[in-house]
């Protein structure tokens, strides 16, 4: 087990090592030259010599890559290019927890109603509620966020036509309160952002448990007897969840992805929306910080999911 | 000269020139076999009795794809949309009547059915006869622009898919039958991919280098009157989608060429001193088939979402470019006051996008029946 973990570890640690190279090499082979971006009109060779140094890009790469890499471990991302007088972590801190609150709550309603309702499925395969449920499902599942959260926006604005409500279309408001203006701005991307992990847990849910429900010893548990609920919720259940947890680290990849276009789409000032427009302002800086630590989320992420599944399912060996 | 008089040796009792199955005693299901002329000769019957010949498990599944309603009118659907991308805008742009332009002067329907043409005292309109689906709000004709838009998706998908299937197949069968470096070095490409969020790389790499591509792409000879258009970065695009999807093929094809690699068939060849290259060519490649036709398909849909999520970001087609993508990012700041514009390239997103799903499940039951879930 523990050998495992360190096994696992130094994988990680070599990801981590490749997502900073890559991210930092996209930055340095980049063709426009971010100084002379900046001084834009005022260009003089001396102060861009200057400039140059101040930032550390006159050094060679991999000097500007080591350097890059301690300022990373001791969280320190430098200076944005495009705000000069403000730290790229000042930046970000204003993103952070708006991202974070829609991840919370997305992860939260993604496991809390799509794994009951793909065990409901489960229990009443093949009815029509079944069906219905698994339709609804691979529709979601299909449709990338963008799209939903499109309709989702248009359904807001007939609906806010129609009965003359005043229910905001976009936006966000304070991060982590909960008073009703917040709420409303809240709810729809929260639902739309939990809609494909929603669709993913359901699917997957209802199959693992149909699997678990045809094996021997749940026929053993109603042979001798046992009410359904029984049978269900003590014998089946757990053995139905291995698979579930397993994935759950993975979950936020398709988190980190999702929040993009929730964020561009309901216009709210998350990390992603920062990412995008530091890209457009190119500020390096900033979108090597960001870059870096949204990976670092989906490699700990997968971290997370390798521990939970030897942990959940020992017979999983170290090789 | 008979070759036995040379080395006495050699055997010449039947049991000895038996193939060598590990085993002195053959497995006890093999000495239960009935006369197998016999069953020959029966098997014969019952084909004679039909009247055709053992059909190949291509025509097989191809007949399982036919009795699937929902896959069947999906690849129609799909087959539409491609034929109306590519026939569609010629045909729009021949009828229609002359109107003034804001500009001044009669323009005729080749110019303001034109997808970049902007008419601005035409702005927002409903459906007329002049445009179809009615203008956005730069007095562009939707419809004009939701047709470039499937144009490009298709291009986008078709030269990723050319891209993943080329590397994927080839570094995979590699990896898959030789293994050795080619393999440990598949192995942690693929271990980088999966972790690196692949929708950021495609931002990074669009972000960084989008800039310089619309300049470079544009001045190419022949490509650069269609790239030139706010088209140039889709050849960024194309390349980093590809980038991020073909080691998931590549895995795929290792996993399907060890299998392969294992079977009677590939040790019969290699026994009877077929070359590598041959085995692989006409033994390993052909049984790949359906895997790759499975697995590119359902990557088309991946692909298309990819490039209208890059556009939409901003950061893929630009303007006077469209893109279904580019079109909803257009126009999503209009969705309060016309939401049918935002509506449009949405719509035929979601109809690409679940005909391709759907007619990928179709074809994963009918060549694949085993892997129904």
């Amino acid at each position: 087990m523990i050998q495992f973990l360190i096994k696992r570890f130094i994988g990680l640690l070599f990801v981590v090592i490749g997502v900073t190279f890559i991210t930092f090499i996209l930055g340095y082979l980049s063709p426009s030259d971010p100084i002379r971006e900046i001084m834009g009109q005022h260009f003089d060779q001396a102060r861009w010599l200057m400039l140059r140094h101040a930032y550390g890009l006159d050094l060679p790469w991999y000097q500007q890559y080591f350097n890059f890499l301690v300022n990373f471990a001791r969280f320190n991302f430098g200076t944005s290019f495009h705000y000069q007088d403000r730290a790229v972590w000042d930046i970000l801190k204003d993103g952070v927890p708006i991202s974070l609150e829609l991840a919370t709550w997305g992860t939260l309603i993604t496991l809390l109603i799509g794994i009951p309702v793909g065990i409901f499925s489960a229990m009443k395969a093949n009815t029509w509620i079944d069906t219905t449920n698994m339709s609804v499902a691979l529709i979601l599942y299909a449709l990338p966020p963008f799209i939903i959260a499109v309709f989702a926006q248009v359904i807001l604005v007939q609906i806010n036509v129609s009965l003359g409500t005043q229910w905001p279309v976009a936006g966000w408001g304070t991060p982590w309160q909960y008073d009703w203006d917040s709420l409303q701005n809240k709810i729809v991307p929260i639902l739309v952002y939990a809609a494909a992990g929603y669709a993913y847990f359901s699917r997957l849910a209802r199959t693992s448990m149909l699997e678990v429900l045809r094996q021997d010893y749940v026929r053993t548990a109603r042979a001798k007897g046992l009410r359904e609920t029984m049978v269900v919720y003590q014998h089946a259940l757990r053995n139905a969840m291995i698979p579930l947890i397993t994935v759950i680290g993975l979950l936020i990849g398709t988190l980190v992805a999702g929040s993009f276009f929730i964020e561009r789409i309901f216009n709210i000032q998350g990390i992603a929306a920062i990412s995008v427009s530091s890209i457009f302002q190119r500020d390096y800086p900033v979108i090597q910080a960001t870059t870096v630590l949204l990976a670092i989320g989906v490699v700990l992420g997968n971290l997370i999911s390798d521990v939970l599944y030897s942990v959940v399912d020992p017979r999983i060996k170290t090789e | 000269m008979d070759i036995r008089d040379q080395n006495p040796k050699m055997a010449t009792s039947p049991e000895e020139l038996m193939p060598d199955t590990g085993s002195v005693i053959p497995p006890a299901d093999l000495l239960d076999l009935p006369n197998v002329p016999t069953l020959l000769r029966e098997a014969e019957d019952v084909l004679q009795k039909r009247g055709k010949e053992p059909e190949s498990p291509l025509k097989e599944s191809l007949k399982r794809l036919r009795r699937d309603l929902r896959a069947m009118v999906s690849l129609g659907v799909f087959i539409f949309l491609i034929v109306l991308a590519i026939i569609g805008p010629p045909i729009y742009k021949s009828f229609g009547a002359t109107y003034a332009s804001d500009l001044g002067g009669p323009i005729g329907p080749s110019v303001y059915r034109d997808y970049a043409h902007q008419e601005l005292s035409k702005q927002d309109q409903g459906p007329s006869a002049q445009y179809i689906l009615g203008t956005d709000s730069l007095g562009r004709d939707l419809l004009s622009r939701l047709m470039q838009g499937l144009l490009i998706s298709m291009v986008v998908a078709f030269l990723v898919e050319v891209v993943d299937i080329g590397l994927g197949v080839t570094i995979g069968v590699l990896a898959g039958y030789y293994g050795g470096w080619i393999d440990q070095l598949l192995a942690r490409f693929t271990d980088l991919v999966f972790a690196f969020p692949g929708l950021l790389f495609i931002i990074l790499l669009t972000g960084i280098f989008g800039n310089s591509a619309d300049d470079y792409f544009a001045k190419l000879p022949v490509l650069g009157s269609f790239l030139g258009n706010g088209n140039a970065r889709l050849v960024i695009v194309s390349l980093a989608l590809a980038t991020v999807i073909w080691p998931l093929m590549a895995r795929y094809v290792r996993g399907q060429t060890l299998q392969l690699k294992q079977q009677q068939f590939v040790e019969a060849a290699r026994t009877s001193g077929t070359s590598d290259f041959t085995i692989i060519w006409r033994h390993i490649i052909p049984n790949l088939f359906s895997i790759v036709f499975i697995a590119s398909t359902l990557n088309v849909a991946n692909t298309i979402i990819g490039e209208a999520g890059i556009s939409l970001l901003g950061l893929g087609v630009q303007p006077p470019g469209s893109s279904l993508g580019l079109m909803i990012s257009d126009t999503l700041d209009q969705v309060e006051v016309h939401p049918w514009e935002v509506l449009f390239p949405t719509i035929v997103l979601t109809i690409i996008v679940l005909a391709i799903s759907f007619l990928g499940d179709g074809l994963r039951d009918a060549f694949d029946p085993r892997s129904k879930d």
